[in-house]
């Protein structure tokens, strides 16, 4: 239980780094996996999940008004789950897991801003005070740690009911991995687009493949 | 800058009136006072707390330039309502680079600017300073900096050390980019178009996407040789991830989601047939 709820408000913490506070990048699965990992009793475990999630969501920035997957929730929930069990059918449901609160997650961000908005205090006679600008947004950002903080919880209740399906997996730890990077390289192929596209980078990227890949033979 | 600083009149263009300083340090008005200063850039960390559809970041300017506010109007009365009111209105731009106009606009109300000026002058810079944000960090530093740590990572580096690389990395560009966005909002007032162009944030952005490429294959590389990767699995793993890397660059970001939504259905089919037979 208290595992639980030191993970919600980690999740919640998560989520002001993403957007309302300080921006930084705490929130991306790859640190979120290893600080979930830690308060899980599993930091490898964490870490691992949270860079296989980070791969899917390299193309998501907290971009203006628009509606990103959340990476702080979605990799607490995966690593919880992950961590839970040594059967690779955890990473998997843990993984499918995150995908799914990251979106879900990013509903809610869409809902509070809505909030926000009749939340924001109204000039009358085109004045306002100082407490009601200070009062409406720090309100918004206690909302903001809330709506984190249950949305995280949510998840690793769910998680923890769909980890009864993981001895069902059929796939080893190694093409478990395979399997759910498969998915992550569309990510990478649309960052390669965003960068510039295969033309124009092509021979940039392929160079680093090169020098990468010499790395992992080296290293 | 010891004494007042001038008052001047002006049209709310950026860059219009006067030509950019050209030498010379950015130097914040020093009547506003260090403590006032900091406390205002440190608020700006939060700039976003009230984010929403009607006002976007405009009650987290309001709330960040209060220090200011309060240094030049007092702690209370119609003035310091009438500028609070003035700057909690529709206001947005990327979170790091908003401290330009924070600057700006803390350097115009100590200058005892005409409020329609500092207004059309906010309405002026939102858009570039969104724009440029956008592509310098969220599409290039960004990224670039976590593919640098993954590749870290998946060529082995302990995982402390890898999110320390990449928290290191990151916020170092981070915090100097916004430290610089306020410094250059004080020094230059409504002159800072012309020290926007002259930074050359747009170069900076291509010589960033450049090396971005090459992490992004660094990245790749690792993965094709990496015990937390590919290696011990199936060989038609490499196979299909280069099919799926083909597809994402053809398709672009739509077809994340429709990736995303595969990869999850898959995994409860497989757990369902599982369980069925």
């Amino acid at each position: 239980m208290t595992e639980l709820l030191a993970l919600s408000l980690l999740g919640g913490i998560l989520v002001l780094d993403g957007t309302s506070v300080g921006q930084f990048m705490v929130s991306r699965p790859m640190v979120a996996g290893l600080l979930a990992g830690w308060v899980a009793g599993a930091p490898v475990e964490g870490f691992l999940v949270g860079i296989l999630l980070e791969v899917y969501l390299l193309v998501s920035f907290p971009v203006g008004g628009s509606r990103f997957p959340e990476g702080g929730p979605a990799t607490v929930v995966a690593v919880a789950v992950a961590a839970a069990s040594p059967a690779p059918g955890a990473v998997a449901v843990g993984v499918a897991l995150g995908l799914i609160w990251g979106q879900l997650a990013a509903l809610t961000v869409t809902a509070l801003r809505t909030f926000n908005g009749r939340l924001s205090p109204e000039p009358s006679g085109g004045r306002l005070t100082a407490r009601q600008v200070v009062g409406a947004h720090l309100a918004a950002i206690g909302l903001d740690l809330l709506r984190g903080t249950a949305v995280t919880a949510g998840g690793l209740v769910t998680g923890l009911a769909a980890l009864r399906l993981a001895p069902l997996w059929p796939l080893g730890e190694s093409d478990t991995r395979g399997f759910i990077l498969v998915g992550a390289a569309v990510s990478m192929g649309i960052l390669l687009r965003s960068f510039g596209g295969a033309r124009k980078r092509g021979l940039l990227f392929a160079t680093g493949l090169g020098a990468g890949a010499l790395g992992g033979a080296f290293l | 800058m010891t004494g007042p600083l001038p008052r001047s009149e002006g049209p709310a263009r950026p860059d219009e009136a006067l030509p950019p300083r050209t030498s010379g340090q950015a130097r914040p008005p020093s009547e506003l006072g260090r403590s006032v200063l900091a406390s205002t850039f440190l608020r700006s960390l939060a700039i976003q707390g009230s984010w929403n559809y009607r006002t976007m970041l405009g009650g987290g300017f309001a709330f960040a330039l209060l220090p200011v506010l309060r240094h030049i109007y007092g702690s209370g009365g119609s003035e310091i309502e009438r500028a609070i009111a003035r700057h909690a209105v529709h206001f947005n731009a990327h979170p790091y680079l908003a401290g330009v106009a924070l600057g700006a606009a803390a350097r115009l109300e100590h200058e005892g600017e005409d409020p329609e000026m500092i207004s059309r002058f906010k309405a002026a810079v939102k858009g570039p300073l969104g724009g440029i944000g956008d592509a310098l960090v969220w599409a290039t530093w960004l990224p670039t900096t976590l593919l640098l740590s993954l590749a870290a990572a998946w060529w082995g580096l302990a995982p402390l050390a890898s999110v320390a690389l990449f928290l290191i990395l990151y916020n170092a560009g981070h915090l100097s980019l916004r430290v610089w966005a306020f410094r250059v909002g004080l020094a230059e007032g409504k002159r800072v178009g012309g020290r926007l162009r002259q930074a050359d944030l747009g170069h900076l952005t291509e010589t960033l996407t450049r090396l971005g490429a090459v992490s992004l294959g660094l990245v790749a590389g690792a993965l094709l040789l990496s015990e937390r990767a590919f290696v011990g699995g199936a060989p038609f793993w490499p196979v299909l991830a280069a099919a799926g890397f083909v597809l994402g660059v053809t398709g672009g970001l739509r077809v994340w989601r429709p990736t995303a939504l595969f990869v999850v259905g898959t995994i409860v089919l497989l757990l369902i047939t599982q369980g069925m037979f």
